[in-house]
């Protein structure tokens, strides 16, 4: 296929910390909340971190029901009520089923899959053994459950699959499906990504990996680019995006939210946690190349920005490397510090709040962002946002094992 | 069953001589129907032995059995 078709955004839908909709948690960014607390999924009273960023379990089990869903597992639940966001707003679905089969490609990413359902799966056998195993937890656990149970729920008959590489998870999927419509392999794709680490077994891990903020105030531990930062908080979500390409968008006239101008991926190959700076220049410079765009073209970045000492200075040196001169000058963000990192969702999650700001041509502040790092000498967003009036954007991820991927938006204009 | 089932049923229209595959299971779903059973109700049996258990009334027939 040698076809290059310009691709667009005609739906969004978010569950997160901060709300189960684009505009609450808009809002919410606007006026500084921080949607971390003490978690309350499980008992943690022996971890080192016991803060962390949840989605409201009431307003999830609405939302399904709201839709006729059943629940199925955490990860999976989140998946569907931001997909059936996204899907309605596009135009793709109505409300309720039954759905009519419809041709979108499903692309998720996901960290840590279907993590609660695996947990309770691993606890039943060491507590009942061989028989105490449901039998249908082989597709329940599997991590492709999450855009199997999408596609199957809103009957989407283009290709399902789960892309599994840490915190790049999502911005790997809008890629992927990012370039299928672009080489037009596809007209539309629903594509994001959802994860959750909040079970006993899983945030053990993190709480003894030592990455995570051991500052006991949920509303100042996460402080991306400021020097007192102390490592990451870790958060839970789902975004999902509808993109299609934009002969099929006038077709149909649907509403064109922005469009996803290029994609670049990379891997560091030298640390299965520990961030190269090499790696992520050669990232982001594929991602301008694919755009067909200069550094100068660069209105915003939204950064990885996890708050762990590593990740931050390794960012700046790498926005740096990449951008030349012009790094200086470009307003950097990063929204982890009002909703932690949701992991394999982040990308997603965090492109929508970008495609967000750059609608609204403003963009949320950095949180805790006292005393910036000196080695973090970047244009950081302060603590009141900013005005951003250019309209193209950049959002960074850089993932454990090396991955990284970063795509280039632009805001609509017609 | 009603936690089992993946269809929308009117639950109390549901009697002894509704078909269990009425109620929306599947030969997969049905699995997970037999695990939570066994789970529920502390009895033992093979799934095959369902073979024969077509309506909810031989569904309830046979845990009494199983039970006794």
């Amino acid at each position: 296929m040698t076809e290059r078709r310009r691709v667009v955004v005609t739906g969004l839908g978010v569950v997160s910390p901060l709300g189960l909709d684009e505009a609450t948690l808009w809002q919410n960014m606007l006026s500084g909340k921080c949607g971390i607390g003490m978690i309350r999924a499980f008992d943690t009273a022996d971890y080192k971190t016991r803060i962390g960023a949840e989605v409201d379990n009431e307003q999830l089990c609405a939302a399904m029901q709201a839709r006729g869903l059943v629940s199925a597992d955490r990860t999976v639940d989140m998946a569907l009520a931001a997909s059936g966001q996204a899907l309605q707003q596009a135009g793709i679905i109505g409300g309720n089923p039954p759905y009519t089969p419809k041709d979108l490609a499903t692309i998720f990413g996901s960290g840590v899959g279907a993590s609660q359902t695996m947990y309770n799966s691993f606890i039943t056998f060491t507590q009942k053994g061989v028989r105490g195993v449901r039998p249908t937890s082989v597709p329940r656990c599997m991590a492709n459950a999450i855009t199997a149970q999408i596609s199957m729920r809103f009957r989407l008959t283009g290709p399902n699959y789960v892309t599994v590489c840490a915190c790049t998870s999502s911005t790997t999927a809008i890629g992927i499906a990012y370039r299928m419509i672009h080489d037009g392999y596809a007209d539309k794709a629903l594509c994001g990504g959802s994860d959750t680490a909040f079970d006993p077994a899983t945030f053990a891990g993190w709480n003894n990996l030592g990455v995570m903020s051991k500052n006991p105030d949920p509303g100042k531990a996460c402080r991306p680019f400021d020097a007192g930062r102390d490592g990451c908080v870790l958060g839970e979500g789902a975004g999902a995006l509808v993109l299609e390409s934009l002969e099929s968008a006038r077709m149909r006239d649907a509403n064109i939210r922005a469009e996803i101008c290029g994609y670049g991926e990379s891997s560091d190959a030298e640390h299965i946690t520990s961030p190269s700076p090499d790696g992520q220049a050669k990232c982001i410079k594929a991602a301008l190349a694919s755009a067909g765009m200069a550094p100068n073209d660069i209105g915003y970045i939204n950064a990885h920005g996890t708050a762990t000492k590593a990740n931050d200075e390794c960012e700046t040196k790498s926005i740096r490397l990449a951008l030349g001169d012009t790094a200086a000058r470009i307003p950097v963000g990063s929204n982890k510090s009002f909703f932690g990192h949701l992991l394999g969702a982040s990308g997603a999650v965090e492109l929508i709040v970008t495609i967000l700001g750059l609608e609204h041509k403003k963009v949320p502040p950095n949180l805790n962002l006292d005393n910036p790092d000196p080695a973090c000498n970047l244009t950081l967003v302060g603590e009141y946002g900013m005005e951003v009036s250019s309209p193209v954007a950049m959002k960074n991820s850089f993932g454990f094992g090396g991955n990284n991927a970063v795509l280039i938006v632009r805001r609509w204009e017609d | 069953m009603k936690q089992s089932s993946r269809e929308k049923v009117d639950w109390d229209a549901v009697t002894a001589e509704s078909t269990i595959e009425s109620i929306g299971f599947d030969s997969l779903s049905i699995l997970d129907l037999v695990y939570d059973i066994q789970q529920s109700f502390h009895v033992e049996f093979e799934a095959e032995s369902l073979a024969g258990v077509k309506t909810v009334g031989q569904l309830a027939d046979f845990l009494k059995s199983k039970m006794a």
